[in-house]
């Protein structure tokens, strides 16, 4: 396993109307952060806040080339990001208990923060197509390259690890600075990562190892 | 934090106990239960509230040492608000020591602050005052900022110093004013209310007239001598003599100074210190007795001279004599005097320093804290009575968020 210290490239926030950054995606333009009860589209470039749409967004966000995924409470919504309105509504594995939400390979990923688990499950309907171990509270997914990554906080300490979808063994790690939490993960496609910063209101860039 | 965590929180933030209970009702994983306490206390179910708590707490372990901490400073909130205070304080300080090693600095000054009200509210206010003096208030949230001055206030008021108290409690006002907490706000509010109203009433040559806390503390300092009714003690400048314990001597001291620059006739103070409604040879002679204690007690004060027909007092070096008592003259004045003092006491300690039965003296009190006049906290044979409150005092449930991650 490969392991490393998060090299932070620039930070984003805190943000006024945001309390707790729940999930983290992006449209290859925006970022998008689950503010709660909005969600908010941020331009990485200028660091402003370009966009507002009015929705409760409570835990991991999701873009699939065309409509932006979002947990709030016990379901996932599917959201149009031309309109802004929930366009269909599953109901969210872990029951409530679900942090982290990743679009891969035709179907969704979410975690479930306190079981140490991401499920596979069909977009459609909700039902759970497999379910992966972590050895860690699972905080934000993403899938990059067909890479399958996810941020942990436990234990006051947090972390962005590859595993192996097939066994969940950890492949590479990059360790958070001391006190710095990822509560949502999503990468850029290119040399970054973006990451929800709890209840910091923030969200950091961080370098993604090549 | 998971999607349903998140969004009870979020309702407890905008005011929404009820909300935030509905989404985590039947969940028993550690946020779950810390959040379910904090929205029991904010509904005033105090007791839940400790018990939910504390199960979050043992169910975060050692782990997840910070969220564990802000539980049992949450615990200790909710105790405190609900005057049990049986939980151990150690363990408040153990968690402060845990938040300060993580860097949650706002959540261990919460912790501090908490410490600091309770020794306030059991009358430790030597220890309150030195704890204070490590705190800096300057760089902490509002709230914070407030219940700092909320303490420094009420120490002050504690002690007499009325221009510490005002310059604390308008300190107080502005931070409040940034908390947008309107509980907050309305107990700085009503401690600034406590500065204004009389706080005693000086009977001097016949005349009677309010005192607020300001011309008591004046009063101390002037030439006068003081007879104190509102603490049983005879008082100048420069010294205090006690007589909480020995009402009889308070009573004749009183009755002298009311009258001073006259004499009183004995009959008179047979009336008034023994209740005496005929004298006879016998209560003369417990007069004199009397009388001969006083003026050994008050030596340094006041002479007591006898004339023709009873008793004189005449000050050593005072040009004054006061008479300093309550608002309003109430019965059980002599329990109220040893409550004055700020301490706490329990009931048979008030027993014995009175000379008077237990259950008589259960009675006074249970008659006073109907009245407002003084409460008490802790059950059974560790209930302790106070005075009524002071700034600092009484907790508003400020309560740390236990989940927050970063």
């Amino acid at each position: 396993m490969k392991r490393s210290q998060a090299e932070i490239i620039r930070e984003y926030g805190p943000f006024p109307d945001v309390k707790n950054v729940g999930g983290i995606t992006y449209d290859g333009r925006n970022v998008w952060l689950a503010g709660g009860a909005t969600l908010n589209a941020l331009d990485p470039e200028s660091g402003e806040t370009v966009r507002k749409i009015d929705v409760a967004a409570d835990a991991g966000t999701a873009f699939d080339g065309e409509f932006l995924w979002q947990i709030a409470e016990a379901r996932i919504q599917k959201i149009d990001p031309k309109s802004g309105r929930v366009v269909a509504t599953i109901p969210a594995p872990g029951g409530g208990g679900d942090s982290g939400l990743a679009w891969g390979e035709g179907t969704l990923w979410v975690g479930q923060y306190r079981e140490r688990k991401i499920h596979q499950i069909d977009p459609e309907t909700g039902k759970i197509l497999r379910t992966i171990e972590s050895k860690r509270f699972v905080t934000g997914v993403s899938w990059v390259d067909g890479e399958l990554w996810h941020g942990t906080w436990e234990g006051d300490e947090s972390d962005i690890r590859r595993i192996d979808p097939e066994t969940g063994e950890v492949l590479q790690q990059i360790d958070m600075p001391a006190g710095t939490a990822v509560s949502g993960l999503e990468a850029d496609g290119a040399d970054r990562f973006y990451c929800g910063g709890g209840n910091s209101s923030k969200v950091r860039a961080v370098r993604r190892p090549r | 934090m998971d999607s349903l965590i998140t969004a009870a929180a979020r309702a407890l933030a905008a005011g929404d106990p009820l909300g935030a209970l509905k989404r985590v009702a039947l969940r028993e994983d550690a946020p779950a239960l810390a959040l379910r306490g904090i929205a029991m206390a904010q509904l005033g179910e105090l007791e839940r509230a400790k018990l939910l708590l504390r199960r979050a707490a043992r169910t975060f372990g050692s782990k997840e040492a910070v969220a564990r901490a802000r539980c049992i400073v949450a615990e200790a909130e909710v105790a405190l608000a609900s005057r049990d205070l049986g939980w151990p304080a150690q363990m408040l300080d153990q968690a402060r020591a845990v938040l300060e090693e993580h860097g949650d600095r706002a959540n261990a000054a919460h912790a501090r602050y908490l410490a600091v009200r309770r020794l306030l509210l059991i009358g430790r206010l030597d220890e309150a005052e030195a704890s204070l003096k490590d705190l800096d208030p300057t760089h902490l949230p509002p709230a914070l900022r407030t219940a700092h001055e909320l303490v420094v206030a009420g120490i002050a008021m504690r002690r007499i110093d009325t221009k510490t108290a005002r310059a604390a409690l308008a300190r107080a006002e502005r931070a409040a004013d940034f908390t947008h907490i309107p509980p907050l706000m309305a107990e700085v509010e009503s401690a600034a209310l406590l500065l204004d109203a009389p706080a005693a009433r000086l009977i001097s040559r016949g005349e009677e007239r309010p005192l607020l806390l300001d011309d008591v503390e004046a009063l101390f300092t002037s030439k006068a001598l003081i007879i104190d009714a509102c603490r049983h003690a005879v008082r100048d400048r420069h010294s205090v003599v006690s007589l909480a314990t020995r009402p009889v001597l308070f009573a004749l001291a009183r009755v002298l100074a009311e009258a001073w620059p006259k004499d009183v006739a004995r009959d008179v103070l047979l009336a008034r210190a023994f209740g005496a409604k005929h004298a006879d040879e016998s209560h003369r002679a417990r007069l004199r007795v009397e009388i001969g204690r006083l003026r050994r007690m008050l030596h340094r004060h006041a002479r007591i001279s006898a004339t023709e027909r009873g008793f004189v007092l005449e000050p050593a070096k005072a040009q004054e004599v006061m008479v300093l008592a309550r608002p309003v003259e109430e019965k059980h004045a002599s329990v109220l005097a040893f409550l004055a003092d700020g301490e706490s006491w329990s009931s048979s300690a008030l027993a014995l320093a009175l000379g008077a039965s237990q259950r008589s003296v259960q009675r006074a009190l249970e008659e006073l804290a109907q009245a407002n006049k003084v409460q008490f906290y802790g059950r059974g044979r560790a209930r302790r009575w106070t005075s009524p409150p002071v700034p600092g005092f009484t907790t508003t449930l400020l309560l740390p968020a236990p989940l927050a991650s970063d």
